[in-house]
């Protein structure tokens, strides 16, 4: 029996392997590709409904094959299926574009915006930077106006200054500085270097007009007329002037900008043999160097 | 029964057309290839074969709707890359 039945048995199973081993339509190869492409992408996602639409088309077309092989309907089934695999990758690549455009949109719209952030941030700093300039020339306009009337009183308080001094003592412009000329007997007793009370006053005058004028440095210079020794006339010229130095000093003119010497009979300016020209002759001479 | 089917599949045709299916090549051979299944079906109905007009007009079908499918991507892709195109040079001209 069972030599009987093995040969039957051998010839069914061949026939089934035979069946089994039956080549798919091209159709249905291509089907099942695009499918699994699809499967793999973006359709997943992006289009679950036409990729299950398209897996449904797939089934019906291998279900074809498994029963009716590769005839009729199996090939256009799977042409369908084939088509509706690539349907759902396009549905998926055009969902997927929509949504990056909408996303470029978006960008484009926030650059924009930051954009005009940047433009309005820039316009206001410019816009302050000019207000700033408005200012600080406004700030120098002041200054410089202000220079201009301290430089005007000054102005007019070194030519009151000098009108002043005018009228107390003779002030003449030499190349050497402005010099002013009191004579000696205003400030001093015959013989002695102590200051008279009124020789004080003329002083504060002559401190005062300085002071005023400004300067550079001062030299106070006790002349004599030629009577008497010249040892003794220029120790007494020197005691003179630095009598007035030191009452200068005492009145505000710093001591480090102010000298004295003694100068004796050496520089006469009147002839000695009048009495009128020794009286020029005694005399303390302030050489005031102006400033610049 | 194939006739109401082959009025859909020509709907769809249409429907691709309107859709842009003849501005991108793809689209425009999957609406050549339904065109040219719909004439077929109309040949096998006028023959009397129903049956094979049938699975004619699902292939028709099928294709007209890629068609259309396609067009409406490659729509979008267009209006990506010109937004993209748009976003670049907004950005250069800002970055000037």
């Amino acid at each position: 029996m069972l030599r009987r039945t093995t040969p039957l048995s051998a010839l069914l199973l061949l026939g089934v392997v035979a069946c089994g081993a039956a080549q798919p339509p091209p159709e249905l190869v291509d089907a099942r590709k695009a499918y699994e492409r699809a499967s793999k992408g973006l359709a997943t996602q992006l289009a679950p409904a036409q990729l299950d639409t398209a897996k449904q088309a797939l089934d019906k077309a291998e279900k074809s094959f498994e029963d009716e092989g590769v005839d009729a309907p199996t090939p256009d089934l799977a042409y369908v299926a084939e088509r509706k695999a690539e349907l759902a990758e396009a549905t998926a690549g055009k969902v997927a574009a929509e949504r990056d455009a909408k996303q470029a949109d978006k960008k484009f719209k926030d650059t924009q915006l930051e954009g005009l952030d940047k433009a309005k941030s820039e316009l206001s700093k410019e816009r302050q930077a000019g207000e700033k300039t408005k200012a600080q020339l406004e700030q120098e306009r002041k200054e410089l106006e202000q220079e201009r009337v301290a430089r005007a009183e000054a102005e007019r308080k070194a030519a009151a200054a000098m009108a002043s001094l005018q009228e107390i003592a003779k002030v003449k412009e030499e190349s050497r500085g402005m010099v002013i000329t009191l004579s000696g007997s205003v400030l001093f007793a015959t013989g002695k270097y102590e200051l008279l009370p009124i020789a004080r006053d003329k002083l504060d005058e002559v401190a005062k007009a300085l002071t005023d004028q400004g300067y550079k440095s001062i030299v106070i210079e006790g002349h004599t007329d030629s009577r008497g020794k010249a040892a003794d006339n220029e120790t007494l010229s020197l005691k003179r002037a630095e009598s007035v130095r030191t009452y200068l000093v005492s009145r505000g003119i710093p001591s480090d900008k102010i000298t004295a010497s003694g100068l004796g009979s050496s520089r006469p300016v009147a002839d000695n043999g009048t009495p009128d020209g020794r009286a020029n002759n005694r005399r303390v001479e302030i050489v005031v160097q102006p400033l610049k | 029964m194939p006739q109401e089917a082959l009025t859909a599949a020509q709907a769809s045709v249409k429907g691709a057309e309107v859709g842009g299916a003849n501005d991108d090549p793809k689209a425009q051979l999957h609406l050549k290839l339904a065109n040219e299944q719909i004439d077929k079906a109309k040949k096998l109905i006028e023959d009397g074969k129903n049956e094979e007009a049938a699975r004619v007009i699902d292939r028709a079908q099928a294709d007209a709707d890629l068609a259309l499918a396609l067009a409406e991507q490659a729509k979008s892709l267009k209006e990506y890359k010109d937004a993209d195109e748009q976003l670049g040079k907004l950005k250069k001209k800002l970055n000037q």
